[in-house]
């Protein structure tokens, strides 16, 4: 149970799990899938990015997944109001999207990890 | 040699290869479709589209201004079914995505079902839907429904009177793709493509009409 130690420890130590990855990522799909959110809120707290650095920030990951999901969940993040964007010029090409957390974001971040804290010291104390 | 068409994705000319288009297309039909009751549907396929442009820009360079299929099977398996929200678990299996999409233009044909086509019709569209439903020329149908007025002493204009009264008529593109037995799935893109050539030809008259604006205001009287 090491790797439900916190939020950070579980985005950056998944590959620990190796070889067994293939088994526990489709027993845990759905749990990935809910946390998505949570990822991609995270990535985009740090700094403004546009969709491809989101995706790059996640490929690699548990979390890696595909403009398809991505769109349509930045949207329904930015309808309720935990993100935003800003057109910005690019060098190379037509302008882009450059998502970032709003204040409520923030907010919404800071609950969810509260949560999560909670959860895993939940996991870690029972049955010990 | 292959022939070539010339698309707009997110307001930028791309030439694709006719199979490169078609799949392109059904990518963003079935979007559309997934999309479907998302509030920013407009929005999210504007999105889709700038990002398919983005990738086929990296197939091009100055001495290759083609984008293959097989280009544009990458490029859309790389971008993944859309899903809107809820959809469970599917996110991730981003290898499932190729076979969603492998699908093509046609997905499966569906049952036909028996309806009116009015706008088809030369008064209720019975003889128009019968066609459709059985898969035969509507003229062979209205000759059937004639020349049986007479062994039947007139008789026969009572099926067609029933008929019209009971079958119901095919108004949506949806029903009239079901009295078909086409799938929506082609239908719709048909219909986009519509629209965009209508859009196209908007852009065109606007375009006249500024070019008319700057003659006038260059050659025109002064005040």
């Amino acid at each position: 149970m090491r790797f439900l130690s916190g939020p950070a420890t579980f985005l950056t130590q998944g590959s620990l799990l190796g070889a067994q990855a293939v088994d526990l990522g489709e027993k845990f799909i759905s749990v990935r899938k809910g946390l998505l959110e949570f990822a991609v809120l995270r990535v985009v707290a740090g700094e403004k990015l546009y969709v491809a650095e989101v995706l790059q920030r996640l490929a690699g990951t548990e979390f890696a997944t595909q403009e398809g999901t991505l769109y349509p969940l930045l949207s329904r993040l930015r309808r309720e109001n935990l993100v935003d964007y800003e057109w910005q010029e690019s060098d190379a090409g037509p302008p882009r999207k450059y998502y970032r957390l709003t204040e409520a974001g923030q907010r919404a971040l800071a609950e969810l990890q509260g949560y999560w804290q909670h959860l895993t010291e939940t996991l870690n104390r029972i049955g010990k | 040699m292959n022939k070539v068409t010339v698309v707009s994705l997110a307001g930028n000319a791309f030439h694709f290869e006719e199979p490169a288009h078609d799949a392109v297309s059904a990518y963003l039909a079935r979007a559309s479709r997934a999309l479907s009751t998302n509030p920013d549907r407009a929005e999210i396929l504007l999105d889709l589209e700038q990002a398919i442009a983005d990738k086929c820009q990296r197939f091009l360079t100055k001495h290759k201004n083609v984008i293959t299929a097989e280009e544009v099977a990458q490029v859309v398996r790389e971008m993944g079914p859309v899903q809107d929200g809820d959809d469970d678990a599917a996110a991730f299996r981003t290898d499932t995505g190729h076979a969603t999409d492998a699908q093509g233009l046609q997905g499966t044909p569906r049952r036909r079902r028996l309806m009116r086509l009015p706008s088809e019709g030369m008064m209720g569209g019975v003889c128009a839907g019968l066609g459709a439903y059985l898969d035969i020329d509507v003229v062979w149908v209205r000759l059937a429904f004639v020349l049986l007025l007479f062994p039947t002493g007139g008789a026969w204009f009572l099926v067609w009177l029933v008929m019209l009264i009971i079958v119901p008529a095919a108004r949506t593109p949806e029903q009239m793709a079901a009295a078909r037995g086409e799938s929506l799935n082609a239908r719709e893109v048909v219909e986009m493509a519509r629209r965009k050539s209508a859009d196209i030809g908007k852009a065109a008259a606007s375009g006249l009409r500024d070019v008319e604006r700057n003659l006038r205001e260059t050659f025109g009287p002064r005040n």
